[in-house]
């Protein structure tokens, strides 16, 4: 009789503790489900750009951002909450924290008194990257894209290291698809148009082997500075105005109007400029420095700036 | 070669220098970046001094005439001021390697064009022009500063002048240097200017710098003889009349003025100082009544020379500096070997 | 009484941190040859430049009765010519060059040379023996052309005052001796007045018609050779042992030694 009353009070118990167990697991499990979303995927080890292997323990919320199109990419896919500094050529979004640091000459000191967990940059100039590892910060170094595949790759790894992995592939689809979209749109002229993309007034330019030209190509334009070779001068010969006269580009585009103050009306006063098609045709297009030339999610303006341009002169006739 | 009792400018070496001048230009108008095929070049050229039809469409005809010829008058006019003022400095510091950038030109030039370049470019359409102006400024400035420097030593001795420009040159530079560090992404577009080149010339450049080069070309001409006085020391040259401290006022003053017009248009273009009035030492003779006129010419043609391997050697830009030191630095070399006996 | 050519009354001269004559004062007349001697450090060179204006702190230099400072430095180049004892040789150019530089006094700012300039200066290299060498350039010159080479050009400059600062450096016994007499056969000629420092006393004795002895910064005798050139004056200012004999009329001052054998 006592054994009867003492398993069934073990069987109860042990049915409690079991009820009990299953609750709690759930709701542990229900706990780590809610604290994953919250560290999702952390601690995190990715593949940087240069092939390397980035290791994060926690979600990085003190980050510094020293690379403006890093910024631009950061506060894109959400991250924008945990950036604390950014570098003084951070110019977009206008609401980022802007400092004195510099992203060209970086001083590991001063980084430091924003007690980084995270430092992005696009360039480890000077071994950054290694002083910054003796105090026991973290760089992500994202270079300069060199395809707009780059760039895409980019918005996904910003978008995993700071947490926001669904927003981070999310930017990179949907960035891709409009741009895709815009370039299915305009106009594909039978005879390619040819266009000049400016960098100084001093006629320096880029071909169509770097980035800019690359978006340049997905209209079908024809870059007159390739000539035989556009992989010479690294991809950013300075021409001589005489070439470009000669060559007529039916487009010219102006990444020197905020650096070095050119725009369409300074651009006719030069000396034998005048008999350009483009400048007669209005077909000189503005575009922000900044725009030109960084590679983040604000290409899409620059793939709408061209199109654009290219609807104008084929409107044109 | 026999060498005549008296050195003095023959018409035959004038002629040629002239001669050799437009020829270079010449071809420096046939022969360009753009193919405009050197035939209809010149049948434009006879077109427009006989009043035909131009052969060329208004876009070719703005490439040679708005581009072209004044992009190779003002390589002559730089050329022929730099290479002047070269042999000017060589007299007055009686120094085979003064150059005319020696007293702070090249450096105050520099760090003028930097402070534009940094401090004011929100003054977009103004920046442009503020360029020139600026190293104008600089220039004469650090020239300025040297002078002054020295003659607060009591006495413009040609060693105080120079170690002045040195102490001058350092300073600008490495003010230069600071604020270019603490502003980095100005640096390109710095050493572009600096580099030395006539890319984006026109015909308003030649007219701003012509008035300054022509009159100093005026002033030392007209001073090559004292030069020659100069070259025999203070107290010589005092006992034959000259007063050799306001004499080297005026050739510095002159030599820096076209200096300067030159380095605003143009940057920083060496090489071409030191090289063409020893050619002419080398060649023709060692009295400055030659080598400062010759000068003017032998300048103007080898530069407008460079300029031209410049914009057409390769598909882009050369740096016309490169272009001076690989062309002038053998070529140097050969007729130094051949007369090496004659340097002083 | 003939004004003298030149003047100098308490003439102080000097350099930034010393001061090396002190008050001299002294005649020269026209026509006349006056050799200044003097120990090392005597101011014999500071004199020459003080004549030339380079360096006077105090007192005058007359020039033909005016003040030097009043002069324009051209006119005074036309009085006075000068030879440097190192002078700057301009290796490149050629002699001609070199003499016709002589000219600069006579020619306006513009002015290229005359066929005037040309003549003075064929005459003065013929009569100095350089006119084989007219088209030589100066750094192919031996020790002793170039000398000649540097008085004619101050001959060039047809001046009335010759100014030699030790114009026999360099030049051996026989080359010292012809240049000599050619100054002194050419100021007998042309009526030049010569003023020079000369190292050699003894030629200082056969050529000059006075004497003037420095020593620190002072005049310390001044007169015919006679007067100047004897044992107790030698031995006081040059602090050393001689004997004057005279040869011909003129003086000539023997180093003896006195100590050894």
């Amino acid at each position: 009789m006592r054994s009867h009353r003492w398993s069934m009070r073990r069987v109860a118990a042990a049915v409690s503790v079991l009820a009990l167990t299953i609750a709690g697991c759930a709701d542990r499990e229900g706990d780590s489900r809610s604290a994953s979303a919250a560290d999702s995927g952390f601690p995190l080890t990715v593949t940087t750009p240069d092939g390397g292997k980035l290791t994060l323990e926690s979600k990085p919320e003190r980050i510094v951002s020293l690379s403006p199109t890093a910024t631009e990419m950061l506060y894109a896919v959400g991250a924008g909450d945990q950036v604390v500094a950014v570098d003084d050529q951070s110019n977009y979004p206008k609401d980022a924290p802007r400092t004195k640091l510099s992203g060209l000459t970086p001083s590991p000191d001063k980084i430091s008194d924003y007690a980084p967990d995270l430092v992005v940059v696009d360039n480890d100039v000077d071994n950054l990257s290694a002083t910054l590892d003796k105090i026991g910060t973290k760089t992500l170094i994202l270079p300069a894209a060199k395809t707009l595949d780059d760039a895409y790759a980019q918005f996904e790894l910003v978008g995993k290291v700071t947490g926001h992995p669904d927003e981070g592939k999310d930017l990179a689809d949907r960035t891709k698809r409009e741009i895709e979209k815009i370039v299915a749109d305009a106009p594909k002229p039978a005879d390619p148009l040819t266009y000049y993309h400016e960098l100084d007034q001093t006629y320096y330019t880029v071909t169509s082997e770097t980035f800019i030209g690359q978006v340049y190509a997905l209209f079908g334009l024809r870059n007159i500075a390739d000539g035989d070779d556009p992989s010479a001068h690294g991809g950013y010969p300075q021409l001589s105005a005489e070439k470009i006269i000669e060559a007529d580009p039916d487009l010219i585009f102006l990444a020197d109007t905020i650096c070095c103050g050119q725009s369409p009306e300074t651009v006719r006063k030069r000396p034998g400029w005048d008999t350009l098609t483009a400048v007669r045709n209005g077909h000189v297009i503005a575009l922000d420095d900044d725009i030109a030339s960084r590679w983040g999610p604000r290409i899409v303006d620059l793939v709408r700036t061209i199109a654009d341009a290219v609807e104008k002169v084929e409107g044109a006739g | 070669m026999t060498t005549r009792p008296v050195t003095r400018l023959r018409a035959r070496t004038l002629a040629g220098g002239i001669a050799v001048l437009l020829a270079t230009m010449l071809m420096a108008v046939l022969i360009g970046a753009a193919e405009l095929g050197w035939q209809r070049v010149l049948a434009e050229i006879w077109a427009q001094l006989v009043g035909g039809t131009s052969p060329l469409s208004e876009r070719e005809a703005a490439i040679l005439w708005q581009l072209r010829v004044p992009r190779v008058l003002l390589a002559g006019a730089v050329g022929a001021a730099l290479a002047m003022s070269g042999a000017a400095f060589q007299g007055v510091f009686r120094n085979p390697l003064a150059d005319p950038f020696l007293l702070g030109a090249a450096a105050g030039a520099g760090m003028a064009a930097t402070i534009v370049v940094v401090f004011a470019p929100a003054l977009t359409l103004w920046a442009a022009s503020a360029l020139p102006v600026a190293a104008f400024a600089g220039a004469v400035g650090g020239v300025a500063l040297s002078w002054l420097l020295s003659t607060s030593y009591g006495g413009v001795s040609p060693t105080t002048l120079l170690l002045a420009g040195v102490a001058v040159s350092a300073f600008l530079t490495a003010v230069q240097t600071f604020v270019q560090q603490l502003n980095a992404d100005t640096i390109r577009q710095v050493y572009n200017w600096m580099l030395g080149g006539l890319a984006i010339t026109g015909w308003a450049d030649f007219v701003s710098v012509i008035p300054y080069i022509g009159a100093a070309a005026v002033v030392l001409m007209v001073c090559a003889r004292l030069l020659d006085v100069l070259s025999l020391g203070d107290a010589e040259a005092a006992s034959l009349g000259v007063n050799p401290g306001r004499l080297r006022l005026l050739l510095i003053s002159a030599a820096s003025l076209a200096t300067a017009a030159a380095v605003s248009v143009s940057g920083l273009i060496g090489f071409v100082g030191i090289i063409v009035p020893h050619f002419i030492r080398l060649t023709v003779g060692a009295s400055y009544r030659v080598i400062v006129p010759l000068s003017v010419l032998g300048g103007a043609s080898f530069l407008i020379v460079a300029d031209q391997i410049a914009r057409t050697a390769m598909p882009g830009e050369l740096p016309i500096g490169v272009v001076t030191a690989f062309a002038g630095a053998p070529f140097f070399i050969i007729v130094l070997r051949r007369n090496a006996e004659k340097l002083w | 009484m003939v004004s003298p050519v030149v003047e100098l009354r308490n003439v102080r001269a000097g350099y930034r941190d010393r001061l090396v004559l002190d008050g001299v004062s002294l005649t020269v007349s026209a026509g006349e040859w006056m050799a200044v001697i003097g120990p090392n450090g005597a101011g014999k060179s500071t004199l020459v430049k003080a004549m030339l204006g380079l360096t006077r702190l105090g007192g005058e230099v007359l020039i033909r009765g005016r003040d030097r400072r009043t002069l324009p430095a051209r006119e005074s180049a036309r009085i006075i010519g000068y030879a440097p004892q190192q002078p700057a040789i301009p290796g490149g150019l050629t002699v001609t060059d070199y003499v016709l530089l002589g000219r600069t006094p006579h020619l306006g700012l513009l002015a290229r040379e005359r066929s005037a300039d040309q003549r003075v200066v064929a005459d003065v290299l013929r009569r100095l023996d350089l006119d084989k060498l007219a088209a030589r350039r100066l750094g192919t010159l031996s020790g002793g052309e170039r000398q000649r080479a540097v008085l004619a050009r101050a001959l060039a400059q047809q001046a009335d005052v010759l100014l030699l600062d030790e114009p026999t450096t360099g030049l051996d016994l026989g080359h010292a001796q012809a240049l000599l007499d050619l100054v002194d056969r050419l100021r007998r000629e042309d009526g030049t007045t010569v003023v020079s420092t000369l190292h050699d006393l003894t030629l200082a004795g056969q050529y000059a018609d006075r004497v003037l002895l420095l020593d620190g910064g002072e005049t310390v005798a001044a007169g015919p050779p006679e007067e100047v050139l004897t044992p107790e004056l030698l031995a006081r200012h040059y602090d050393a042992d001689v004997e004057v004999v005279t040869v011909a009329g003129r003086q000539v001052v023997i180093p003896v030694r006195t100590n050894g054998r």
